[in-house]
């Protein structure tokens, strides 16, 4: 199978190139992630990020032909050659593969993703019921893989203003979490023309989180709340 | 109140869609089941107060929907800060002669056919 | 929020990236809408040309008739078609109504299709 990766050695090239790689494929590879593996065996100066290789670390996004994915969850079977593989869209490359996260992560601490309640204590724990339980589906499953930011054209432009699909849906994660205090103070941070309104419902976050979770539809939601609050 | 806020021209843009999605279905009805316009009869309704007041509101929204549209663009691709500033103040200026224009336009009509 | 400072490059090459149709009709609601922001002084140029004088409003017509006004109103008519179904689009999934990936991608289609075809029929009519 051919393969055709993005490479930059920061100390060694000027300038990002694509290099094209020729990889007979065993029975064992099902993944992408499998083949780049054994890539490296081939090559060991590719770099790339990987650990759990069941899609629950988020750490081997990458742009896999032209669209954002996991590598350990994106099958080798029927995918189009060369598989031309390159790192997150938009965001500084560090090696190969690896981007610098910082920024993102940056995004995601802004919108203070931990629940925040002064009450005292309870005995045990704070009781949810079963319906507002309910209300974190979809949105508690993030891996913050990044696969969503990196491919939403807003995010692309104002990096380091818009908050990103992965942040805002970790922001609407706790505004409807029943057990938080905060939501009122959540939503006025988010009321910004950047920070919030840079998302026009463009879904190409949507198209490719591989949890299968929507920020496209999470970020209507805050913007519904935000106007419910002002009317 | 915030130079750019978010919420603001958000509302702004979805009201004034729904007011000129409103427009062109009382325009479309109007192709479809109402009598066909002859232009002496599109001169002399156009000149009464009520339609050229109507007139400007649908100019007006219209405006202002191509302000919260053209600012988004800049907001997006153009990222110096002075340069942003010179083509916003330029867009405004530029948007506000068109109201300006629009509003001498209808009224110029109105008293050329009182 | 800071900028992160780098020299690092940043893979944005738009000829390897594949746009989802939503992105495609998202792209296409920007361009539309610029186009007729630029045509709004056309626009109430002939507006006032239409309600002055038969003479001129005839002269109207012939400035539409002529090939550089067909050809403007071929790119008005996708621009309008396209911008108004986009943002009904909009408009809906803001309510919550198609807001799932299939209908937003059936209706993103159903946008670009719908002002294609009514911008070939202003080219074959108009
Ligand atoms: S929302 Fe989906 S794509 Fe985005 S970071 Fe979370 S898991 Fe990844
Ligand atoms: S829906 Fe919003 S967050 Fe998602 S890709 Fe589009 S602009 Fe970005
Ligand atoms: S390696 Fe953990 S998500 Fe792919």
């Amino acid at each position: 199978m051919r393969f055709r990766i993005y490479r930059y050695d920061p100390d060694a090239d000027s300038r990002p190139r694509m290099q094209d790689y020729e990889l007979p494929l065993e029975s064992t590879d099902r993944m992408v992630l499998d083949a780049l593996v054994r890539l490296k065996e081939q090559d060991d100066s590719i770099s790339f990020r990987r650990s759990c290789r069941e899609g629950v670390c988020g750490s081997d996004a990458m742009n896999i032909n032209g669209r954002n994915g996991l590598a350990c969850v994106t099958p080798l079977k029927g995918i189009a050659e060369p598989v031309t593989l390159a790192p997150l869209p938009g965001f500084p490359v560090v090696r190969d593969l690896v981007v610098d996260m910082t920024q993102f992560f940056a995004h995601y601490h802004a919108v203070r993703p931990y629940l925040v309640n002064n009450e005292p204590l309870p005995e045990r724990e704070r009781l949810q019921s079963p319906e507002d339980r309910d209300k974190l589906n979809e949105l508690y499953e993030c891996i913050l893989c990044a696969c969503c930011s990196a491919f939403c054209p807003s995010y692309w432009w104002n990096p380091d203003k818009f908050i990103g699909p992965a942040g805002l849906l970790q922001a609407q994660r706790f505004i409807v979490d029943s057990r938080d205090r905060i939501t009122a103070e959540r939503l006025e941070f988010l009321d910004d023309v950047y920070k919030l309104y840079r998302c026009r419902t463009i879904m190409n976050c949507t198209e490719v989180c591989p949890k299968g979770l929507s920020p496209a539809r999470a970020i209507e939601e805050i913007k519904v709340a935000l106007v419910r609050k002002s009317v | 109140m915030r130079l750019f806020s978010g919420q603001r021209e958000f509302l702004l843009q979805r009201l004034t869609a729904l007011v000129m999605l409103a427009y062109l279905a009382a325009g479309a009805l109007w192709l479809a089941f109402g009598p066909s316009v002859t232009f002496a009869q599109w001169q002399s309704w156009s000149a009464k107060p009520l339609a050229a007041s109507a007139l400007l509101a649908l100019a007006l929204a219209l405006l202002a929907h191509a302000w919260v549209g053209i600012r988004d663009v800049v907001l997006d691709y153009v990222h110096p800060l002075r340069l942003r500033l010179a083509v916003l103040s330029g867009v405004a200026a530029g948007l506000a002669m068109l109201a300006i224009w629009v509003a001498m336009i209808l009224i110029r009509h109105m008293v050329a056919l009182a | 929020m800071m900028r992160t400072p780098t020299s690092r490059p940043v893979f944005l090459n738009f000829a390897r990236i594949r746009f989802p149709v939503g992105a495609v009709a998202s792209i296409g609601h920007r361009i539309s809408g610029v186009v007729l922001a630029c045509s709004l002084p056309f626009v109430f140029f002939a507006l006032d040309r239409s309600m002055g004088s038969e003479g001129e409003f005839a002269y109207l017509i012939d400035v539409l008739r002529s090939p550089f006004g067909r050809m403007a109103l071929v790119l008005l008519a996708w621009a309008c078609t396209h911008h108004l179904f986009a943002g009904i689009r909009h408009l809906l999934m803001d309510v919550g109504v198609g807001a799932s990936l299939t209908m937003a991608r059936r209706t993103a289609y159903a946008t670009l299709g719908t002002a294609a075809a009514i911008a070939a029929a202003a080219a074959v009519f108009a």
